[in-house]
């Protein structure tokens, strides 16, 4: 081997070639030894490293996972708003005969689909199933349930034709009642509505933590190196060239703490599935809850390791700069 | 191949570096560049490397006009000009090959090209043995010969050196000068920055002797 480099070395070197002139092939390995020798520096710093990914990680699954659990609210509440059944209770003077009757003039308004009748005895054996009431029933000699007509509209009403609908019920001299959750339907809807927005200011945050938490780390990484970046420039590296590693090292850190958070949140999953579906069973299964789809989590991905080298540029084009001439 | 004409150089603080400076350098010369410390030596290198900017006149390097150098065509005009500094600026965290390759691969040179190149400049500098060395495990006189293989190596036709040997013994200071002496007589432009009087006069260059900024003197022994 010695033999060998010692005979090249009495060849005539080549001619210089033309300066600035970058091939592809060396513009590619220079890409790729930027990659790696990266990582490789991440490497000789585990706890530093992996402390820094923490934080990053977190940062970035406490947005994903705050979405998940309202995308998940989304669907239930979508579910809730389906039954748009209006509960009209009667006096306690109208008597079956005088229910059924009621309920068969309903059924000739046209903006009603079904009525069922429910008699107030079998309200009362409802009561009864329920844990904890049927003691207090015991107590009563007689069963102060009024009827009940549960009146669904027709699928083509819209919420004003039903608010509309309960409002001529509440008018017929026989109710008593007309319960129909219109307002508690729309303060759920403006819940999620600022849940939604408050996960998009979190994550808005939370993403700047995580640009800050890399744009420090890299600027403690290029004062680490200044002499090294010095003594590049005077020999003529151009700001790319002293910047590439950086914002190698800013992918990197995107990268593993985008991978880091997703695994954070499958593990997060995982913890929760099973008392998820004890309690979906126990709704007979009416709702159930969903994870991340892999689309989303790979724009998570993609965001994160955008977050990594944008956080990265900012802080070595702010660093890199100083030590040149105008 | 180095021009100056009517240089001046004042520095933020008020300190005037260089007053009304005019010389010339041919391709292919070397001269050694002389006078007590602040005399301006440094200065002058500077702004032959575009470290600093002069405050008036004109400066050429290998007939490029400096003062039309943007910022972003700095990096370039130094990949053009070998630079040795006493301080030796090697990279203690990588080898010896790693430092002299710098260059090279700042060119964009192929991996065979640039290996081929770092041993011709060691084996010039007669360190080819301590290719895999660290430079901290070399001695001072060995590492100012890194430093000189790593200014050689991408064969820049201006070579400069700022007080290369302030940090040696006379012995190893002489056997330093006369490696510069060896690069121009392959055609390279040298200039040397020295305040060490009787070892350039013994090398028989022409010397350039500046004294609070001015050309004082310009012979040759």
């Amino acid at each position: 081997m010695n033999r060998r480099r010692s005979e090249t070395n009495r060849s005539k070197p080549a001619a210089a070639e033309p300066r600035g002139k970058f091939s592809l092939r060396a513009w590619r390995e220079q890409h790729l030894y930027s990659f790696f020798s990266s990582l490789g520096r991440l490497a000789t710093r585990p706890w530093t490293t992996a402390l820094t990914l923490a934080v990053l990680s977190l940062a970035l699954a406490l947005p994903l996972l705050f979405w998940l659990l309202l995308d998940n609210a989304r669907d239930l509440s979508g579910r809730i708003e389906d039954a748009r059944a209006i509960s009209v209770f009667l006096k306690a003077d109208a008597d079956a005969a005088a229910a059924e009757q009621f309920a068969q003039r309903l059924r000739n308004i046209a903006q009603v689909g079904e009525v069922a009748i429910k008699s107030p005895a079998q309200g009362l054996e409802e009561f009864r199933s329920h844990a904890g009431f049927a003691d207090a029933l015991q107590v009563l000699h007689y069963n102060p349930l009024p009827a009940l007509l549960i009146v669904s509209p027709r699928p083509a009403a819209d919420a004003a034709a039903i608010v509309a609908l309960a409002e001529q019920l509440r008018g017929e001299p026989l109710v008593d009642l007309v319960q129909y959750d219109l307002q508690w339907r729309q303060r759920l809807s403006a819940i999620l509505h600022l849940a939604g927005r408050g996960a998009a200011v979190l994550a808005g945050l939370l993403a700047l933590a995580a640009l800050l938490v890399i744009g420090n780390t890299v600027r403690l990484d290029i004062q680490a190196r200044a002499e090294e970046i010095a003594v590049m420039q005077l020999l003529g590296a151009d700001d790319g060239f002293v910047r590439r590693p950086f914002l190698y090292t800013g992918l990197w850190y995107g990268m593993l703490a985008g991978v880091m958070s997703l695994m954070l949140i499958v593990t997060v999953e995982a913890i929760l599935a099973a008392p998820f579906a004890q309690l979906t069973a126990s709704y007979d299964h009416r709702f159930d809850v969903h994870g991340l789809s892999l689309a989303s989590m790979l724009a998570a991905l993609a965001a994160s390791v955008a977050l990594g080298w944008l956080g990265a540029f900012i802080a070595a084009s702010r660093h890199i700069a100083l030590g040149q001439p105008k | 191949m180095i021009r100056f004409e009517k240089v001046s150089k004042r520095y933020s603080s008020g300190h005037e570096a260089l007053n009304e400076l005019s010389f010339e350098l041919g391709a292919g010369e070397m001269a050694f560049l002389t006078g007590h410390s602040g005399a301006g030596k440094s200065t002058l290198l500077k702004l032959v490397a575009l470290l600093e900017r002069p405050s008036r006149g004109q400066i050429c390097v290998a007939g490029r006009n400096l003062g039309e150098v943007r910022k972003r065509g700095i990096p370039r005009v130094r990949r053009g000009i070998g630079m040795v500094f006493q301080d030796h600026r090697l990279l203690l965290d990588r080898s010896v090959f790693d430092n002299v390759a710098l260059p090279l691969v700042l060119a964009g040179t192929p991996r065979e090209e640039t290996g081929k190149r770092v041993r011709a400049a060691l084996d010039k500098v007669g360190l080819l043995r301590h290719e895999q060395a660290q430079p901290a495990n070399l001695s001072a006189g060995e590492q100012q010969r890194v430093g000189i293989a790593r200014a050689i190596v991408a064969k820049p036709a201006v070579l400069i050196a700022d007080e290369p040997t302030g940090n040696l013994d006379p012995q190893l200071a002489s056997e330093v000068m006369a490696l510069f002496g060896e690069f121009q007589q392959v055609g390279t432009t040298v200039l040397v920055a020295s305040h060490d009087l009787p070892l350039v006069k013994r090398m028989g260059k022409r010397v350039l002797v500046l004294d609070h900024g001015k050309l004082i003197d310009d012979f040759r022994p």
